[in-house]
């Protein structure tokens, strides 16, 4: 493990110093020259995995060359980023979710990887917000009927999520922090887990995606009291947005995203190359619409937009982290 | 409801679907057949192509991969002793032997019908309960699915078994191998010693290839020769005599029921299913200590009772959108990549997709017995083949089935260093059927029975005060205070 | 007939296990309490349960006897050993080479001489593979060590 991590720095200088050298513009010209390979870290019909065919469809039709998509899943998307960076071949490439290049390398130990250093981000594939979930008969109909309860019985009300460190848990933490309540956390491995104990009434709530407890809202069984993202999100148009109500800053945010994301040693000609033609698929309006029946808002924009994306939720998850260590 | 029935079966006899039903099963078997190369696969590897075809067809064509895969992981696990599931490692245990006493046709036409029984019921069960079943799997709190798998474990453990330690130690041992892997509550990497091809656990198709299947190519290598391959079985003798009918049809009728129940429960169902039907068979049975040894009632019941759990676990997955296994989590995602979101609307949002896909369940199962009854023939015939001609073949097999599942040449090694284990395991006559149980449970319990203590706050009486963890502990406790009875009665009547 | 020692290795092998596993667990991870269980709760308890139940299987079989059972040592060796050669040559050699060697390795050890049938064999085997990983089930593995 160590041994192949300190090969593969030194690779990267390499190629880091041989493309100064050579000014590597010519060469994207030709590229790509065989099959492109794009490493997703979950297994095939998971979200990760369907966004990314839905883009790696007309890429191929856009390089002139077969887009393959190959599933290494493994420990929350990590094994993917890992198993692309150890292609050196300038024909692979990964989608992942926002935990491997944020906070899986504070949850992980012997990562393997530096995101600042050995990572490029591609482009932002697309994002979704999570809804606060409670079931039908809960007492609280708004968010602030819902943080009442929880301070009337510190700790007495619980959540669950979809695993420690997960999206589900952090943005939780993040809720009751900024609203200073607390609750005990449940942790489980599947939203279906958590919205099937949520109408059984063995725990209290949970953050989710819309997707995941929209069904149950259909039929009556559960409720949702407010959204994460900063706008109402068009899936669920009626669910008001959490920040600026019941007491919560105007700048609370907290969302799940998926990106495309290169090596670092890839020539910048090639990342450019490839941003362009995925932000044109990203923009085309039938493949918005499949996103969205999805749950996901597709993105786009510059590979530079993805990096700040990283650096800050990298920052506002570290904080949430440092606050449950120091709860232990 | 007869409404809805219509409108299914004109759905499911729409020549297109009709097509990818028969595909699907079809290619179920042949992917079952292999060993490790199982439906998860199989079905990975097809939901690229789901993309262009109806939903309906899609479905109908990965549900048949589905079942059809275990018709054909049935024939693997009773020939060669090469189960792909935990499931279908039940069926090896008395399969494999009758098979070595050359009565491989009878095993292969037991499980057959045992399997078309099982499913056809099950179908039934679906079609009238599944409203009650629905209900059922959101009233299982965490509470009641650890108490549900512990009374699973204790069954198998002492139901019969020459040494109830022996066989308690590889459940336990299983257990241990379960905790490897990351901690859900606490993200913990437990014994993994920094490998990250170890933080989501060993891949279970690998323990299961490497603890049956490797080590029975070591073990037969040397003795396949010295012995030479069976006689030629003759058509007439693969089929049951109406004597051996009346010793199928109960235990089939007794799997289904147990299957039916348990298949509606997420996660587990299953395997559960198919050890309790065994574990039941074993129990009740006039001569118990037959089981091992190729009774016919030991490949009936766990094949009938898997096959049913296999159709009602459809309930918790297209009613409450809850996958009851990895391949139901599979076809969930095909569902979704066509903007169908499975759930408690959906009976109502798509009635013709409901129906239809359980009367395509009863069409492919029917498929199903017509393909796989005139192959009992070629299968037995494979056995004549001589062994130092099958087994390079089979090892290859073993490893691609193994990639297959997550691309990792890590899980290769796994399974060289888990058929060396096991090889030592069989010399030493332990069973490594109830270390895989213990294996695929042993997270389960674990995950469950610390919820469970964490919403409880840590009372432990929530396993009496919830009535169906009650009725499960007690039945547990009653079943292990049985078998001590029993172990104590044996030694006092030994001279 | 000899003493059982396949029970007394089998489950002394068991106990040494659990109890490491026991020992590691309690050393490495949190036990935590009945109501917020630790990482190391289960690992502990079933770590020593193993422990009992392994000195349970082997302390009987010290005073009883057994008939051997022949241990196919060469057999074991060529089986893992073409396992373990397939998985390190799969994706450098490709798929071709890699299937053949295995193979090769893999009958060793059987009883009837002669390299031809071995050949022909390695030959059947990798076809085999060839048509239903790469032609049926189109598996993304290299061929050739070229097509790496």
């Amino acid at each position: 493990m160590t041994q192949s991590f300190s090969r593969r720095h030194l690779l990267a200088a390499g190629a880091a110093l041989a493309m100064a050298g050579a000014a590597g513009m010519g060469a994207a010209q030709s590229w790509p020259t065989g099959p492109v390979h794009i490493v997703v870290g979950f297994p095939a019909g998971s979200s990760p995995d369907t966004l990314a065919r839905l883009v790696a469809e007309p890429l191929a039709a856009k390089l002139g060359q077969p887009v393959v998509v190959e599933n290494k899943p493994g420990a929350g998307g990590v094994i993917g980023v890992q198993q692309m960076l150890a292609a050196k071949d300038g024909h692979t490439f990964g989608a992942t979710i926002n935990g491997p290049l944020t906070t899986a390398p504070r949850l992980v130990k012997d990562i393997g990887y530096d995101v600042a250093k050995d990572i490029t981000g591609i482009a932002l594939t697309a994002t979704s917000p999570m809804v606060l979930a409670v079931a039908a008969d809960n007492a609280a109909n708004d968010l602030q009927g819902f943080i009442d309860a929880a301070k009337a019985d510190p700790g007495g009300m619980t959540y669950g999520s979809v695993g420690q460190g997960s999206g589900a848990h952090l943005a939780m933490e993040l809720f009751l922090d900024t609203a200073g309540i607390e609750m005990l956390h449940v942790p489980f491995t599947s939203y279906a887990e958590v919205t099937t104990s949520i109408m059984g009434g063995e725990i209290d709530a949970g953050f989710m995606a819309p997707s995941a407890a929209m069904g149950h809202v259909q039929a009556g069984k559960m409720k949702m009291l407010g959204i994460t993202s900063s706008r109402p999100f068009p899936q669920v148009p009626d669910v008001p947005v959490i920040a600026g109500q019941a007491g919560m800053p105007a700048d609370y945010r907290a969302e799940l995203w998926n990106a495309f994301i290169a090596p670092a040693s890839t020539d910048p000609a090639v990342v450019a190359r490839l941003n362009t033609e995925i932000a044109a698929i990203l923009a085309d309006p039938a493949v918005q619409q499949k996103m969205l029946t999805m749950g996901w808002k597709a993105e786009g924009g510059t590979a530079a937009d993805l990096a700040a994306r990283i650096t800050a939720d990298t920052a506002v998850w570290g904080k949430v982290l440092d606050r449950i260590e120091a709860k232990k | 409801m007869f409404d809805g029935l219509m409108q299914g079966l004109a759905t499911a006899l729409h020549p297109s679907v009709l097509i990818y039903s028969l595909f699907g099963v079809f290619l179920g078997t042949f992917v079952g057949v292999l060993p490790g190369i199982g439906a998860m696969a199989t079905i990975s590897l097809l939901l690229p192509l789901t993309y262009y075809i109806s939903p309906e067809a899609a479905l109908v064509m990965l549900a048949g991969v589905y079942y059809g895969s275990q018709y054909g992981g049935a024939v693997a696990s009773i020939l060669l002793r090469l189960p792909g599931t935990p499931q279908s490692a039940v069926t090896s245990l008395d399969g494999y032997p009758m098979a070595r006493d050359g009565r491989a046709g009878l095993a292969l036409f037991t499980s057959m019908i045992s399997s078309f029984t099982g499913s056809m019921l099950g179908i039934l069960v679906l079609v009238v309960l599944a409203g009650w079943l629905a209900d059922l799997a959101t009233k299982f709190g965490a509470a009641d699915y650890a108490a549900m798998m512990i009374l699973g474990l204790v069954a198998a453990a002492t139901v019969g078994s020459d040494s109830p330690a022996k066989s308690l130690a590889m459940v336990v041992l299983g257990l241990l191998l379960g905790c490897i892997g990351t901690d859900v509550n606490t993200g913990t990497q437990r014994l993994t010693f920094g490998w990250a091809e170890l933080m989501d656990g060993i891949n279970l198709v690998a323990l299961a290839m490497g603890l049956f299947g490797v080590s029975e190519v070591i073990a037969n290598i040397r003795k396949a020769d010295r012995h030479g391959p069976p006689g030629k079985v003759k058509f007439r003798q693969m089929l049951p005599t109406g004597a051996q009918m009346r010793q199928i049809i109960p235990p089939a009728l007794r799997g289904t029921a147990v299957g039916s129940f348990f298949g509606a429960l997420p996660g587990t169902g299953s395997t559960i299913s198919s050890f309790l039907s065994y574990a039941l068979e074993r129990r009740i049975a006039r001569q118990p200590e037959r089981f091992g040894h190729g009774a016919i009632e030991g490949v009936a019941a766990p094949e009938a009772a898997n096959n049913s759990a296999s159709i009602t676990a459809f309930v918790p997955t297209l009613t409450l959108g809850i996958p009851g296994d990895p391949i139901m989590a599979l076809m969930l995602g095909a569902l979704i990549i066509h903007g169908i979101q499975p759930g408690p609307m959906m009976l109502e949002a798509r009635p013709e997709m409901f129906w239809g896909l359980v009367v395509s369940f009863g069409i492919g199962n029917l498929f199903l017995l017509i393909l796989n009854l005139p192959l009992i023939g070629i299968w037995v015939s494979m056995l004549r083949i001589p062994f130092r001609w099958l087994y390079p073949a089979i090892l290859i097999f073993v490893c691609l089935g193994v990639y297959s599942v997550r691309g990792s040449t890590f899980d290769l090694v796994m399974v060289a260093g888990i058929g060396a284990v096991g090889y030592l395991l069989a010399l030493a006559r332990f069973n490594p059927a109830l270390l895989l149980l213990g294996f695929v449970l042993g997270p389960l319990i674990e995950v469950n029975l610390r919820r469970a203590m964490l919403i409880a706050r840590g009372d432990p009486m929530v396993f009496l005060e919830r009535p169906i963890a009650a009725v499960f502990i007690i039945a547990a406790a009653g079943l292990l205070a049985m078998s001590l009875w029993q172990a104590i009665g044996r030694r006092q009547s030994r001279p | 007939m000899q003493r059982d020692y396949y029970d007394l290795l089998g489950g002394g092998a068991l106990a040494a296990l659990g109890l490491g596993v026991a020992a590691y667990s309690g050393a490495h991870y949190d036990f935590g309490t009945l109501r917020q269980m630790g990482p190391g709760f289960f690992p502990v308890g079933l770590g020593l349960l193993l422990a009992g139940l392994g000195l349970i299987v082997a302390v009987p079989a010290w005073r009883r006897q057994t008939e051997a059972r022949p241990f196919d040592l060469p057999e074991a060796a060529a089986a893992l050993g073409a396992i373990l050669v397939f998985a390190l040559t799969m994706n450098r050699l490709g798929l071709i080479l890699g299937t053949a060697l295995a193979v090769l390795i893999a009958t060793l050890p059987a009883a009837r001489p002669g390299a031809l049938w071995r050949l022909v064999l390695a030959g059947v085997v990798t076809v085999l593979v060839w048509l239903v990983f790469k032609v049926a089930l189109a598996m993304t593995i290299p061929l050739w060590p070229w097509s790496a």
